[in-house]
């Protein structure tokens, strides 16, 4: 028996074959990256076309925004979040979080000396639709939430706190221990809470309770109420009247 | 002008722990500028000029019903105190049951009355009282119609200062002169 493909023919015939799957396989290759940066160049011009023609939908209408805030996180892109390059060039949309994110630092700060630098995600989206006038666009929660996001970045000290389907807004630099987070948690519905209530509640014992309430008097950020039934904590910051006032 | 328009309360005459002293010395501050800012806007409001601290603990500005709170009169005295040390309250009896409330002191009063009085080429002439303050001239002023005793006493400061003289013209009718 003769085996076949031993001699030099066979080598340089292998050699020729292995030449030409490379050839067809770069083709192949070319092909792709051909045809996908094609796509992909269509999809630009289809997102730019999108983008440019509902671009008043996209500053104006909160629920339109938030959509397309999710499909294009869903692909990588963010048209919103950089003040710079071509998605701001196109959409003028860019600065639109930056300008939110300024607004709500300006809330903030104004509000602080009362609440210590606390206050319900709905009290922070009535006061910024308020200084941006009636004239400007509806902003959303979920803007709000987006452009708190885009200030942790910076390191600016601000922070969610989230409640049962809602946020409290955390503007103090000073420490919040886990404790104090889970008073304000407490505190959210009604404004205030009392010992007792973290007591049984949280099933924390007094000692503990009086720590955390003693040290969120001592930062301001809680008001004492002693004209109920028991000792109440108040929170200006999440007392909900203040809202319209 | 009165207006039976009802006084538009800040969001602290709700909030429960306003009427309890704070503990924090920070929040404590805070609370009596409030308790202060709020009650000159009351009294300004009601050209309220004198308060009986009895009869005004009673009432609504101390004493919310619809929360079942109240400023002890302790307290209400000690914010008057703090209004007293900043000009805008003098006690009318040692003790304390009384006072004179003005939301402007005499001071900034005699200072919006001469800074009117020069942009409207009023200076070194004389004009009546009952002029400066029923006059045409100064309708729509903050001070027209104001009180003749707080107006003498605004006139008062304005004279200590050599900005102005107040002139007897005899008959109950005085004048000033303002320079």
């Amino acid at each position: 028996m003769r085996r076949r493909g031993v001699g030099i023919a066979a080598i340089r015939n292998k050699g020729i074959a292995g030449e030409k799957f490379k050839n067809k396989g770069s083709e192949l290759a070319e092909d792709q990256i051909n045809q996908m940066s094609k796509q992909l160049e269509s999809f630009q011009n289809n997102l730019q076309e999108f983008a440019a023609k509902h671009r008043n939908d996209i500053k104006k209408n909160a629920d339109f925004r938030q959509h397309f805030q999710q499909m294009c996180a869903t692909i990588g892109v963010d048209p919103l979040a950089s003040s710079k390059g071509f998605w701001s060039e196109m959409l003028g949309v860019g600065d639109y979080y930056y300008e939110l994110g300024v607004q709500i630092v300006e809330v903030a700060m104004a509000t602080s000396h009362r609440n210590g630098g606390i206050m319900g995600i709905e009290e922070m989206r009535k006061r910024v639709s308020k200084s941006r006038g009636s004239k400007s666009a509806a902003v959303s929660i979920d803007d709000i939430i987006q452009a708190i996001k885009r200030l942790k970045v910076l390191g600016s000290g601000f922070s969610l706190i989230p409640v049962r389907g809602t946020y409290i807004v955390q503007s103090v630099p000073g420490e919040m221990t886990l404790d104090h987070t889970v008073v304000l948690q407490q505190a959210e519905s009604t404004g205030f809470v009392t010992k007792d209530q973290l007591v049984t509640e949280l099933g924390w014992d007094l000692h503990r309770a009086d720590i955390a309430l003693e040290h969120l008097v001592r930062e301001g950020l809680a008001w004492v109420d002693e004209q109920g039934d028991t000792t109440q904590y108040w929170f200006p910051g999440l007392f909900h009247s203040i809202i319209d006032k | 002008m009165t207006t039976d328009d009802s006084f538009p309360w800040p969001w602290q005459h709700d909030f429960p722990p306003f009427y309890t002293l704070q503990p924090n010395a920070d929040t404590r501050r805070k609370q009596e500028e409030a308790w202060c800012t709020l009650i000159l806007s009351y009294c300004k409001h009601y050209k309220t000029h004198q308060l009986d601290v009895a009869e005004i603990s009673a009432g609504p500005l101390f004493n919310n019903k619809s929360i079942q709170r109240k400023l002890a009169t302790e307290h209400i005295v000690g914010i008057l105190n703090v209004l007293s040390k900043k000009g805008h309250v003098e006690w009318l009896d040692t003790n304390k049951k009384s006072c004179i409330i003005m939301w402007r002191t005499p001071e900034e009063w005699g200072k919006l009355i001469y800074d009117w009085a020069k942009s409207f080429g009023l200076m070194n002439t004389v004009c009546t009282l009952y002029e400066l303050t029923n006059g045409e001239d100064s309708a729509g002023q903050e001070f027209h119609g104001i009180e003749n005793w707080l107006l003498v006493r605004a006139l008062k400061t304005l004279q200590s200062s050599g900005k102005a003289e107040l002139i007897s013209l005899g008959e109950a009718n005085d004048g000033v002169k303002f320079f």
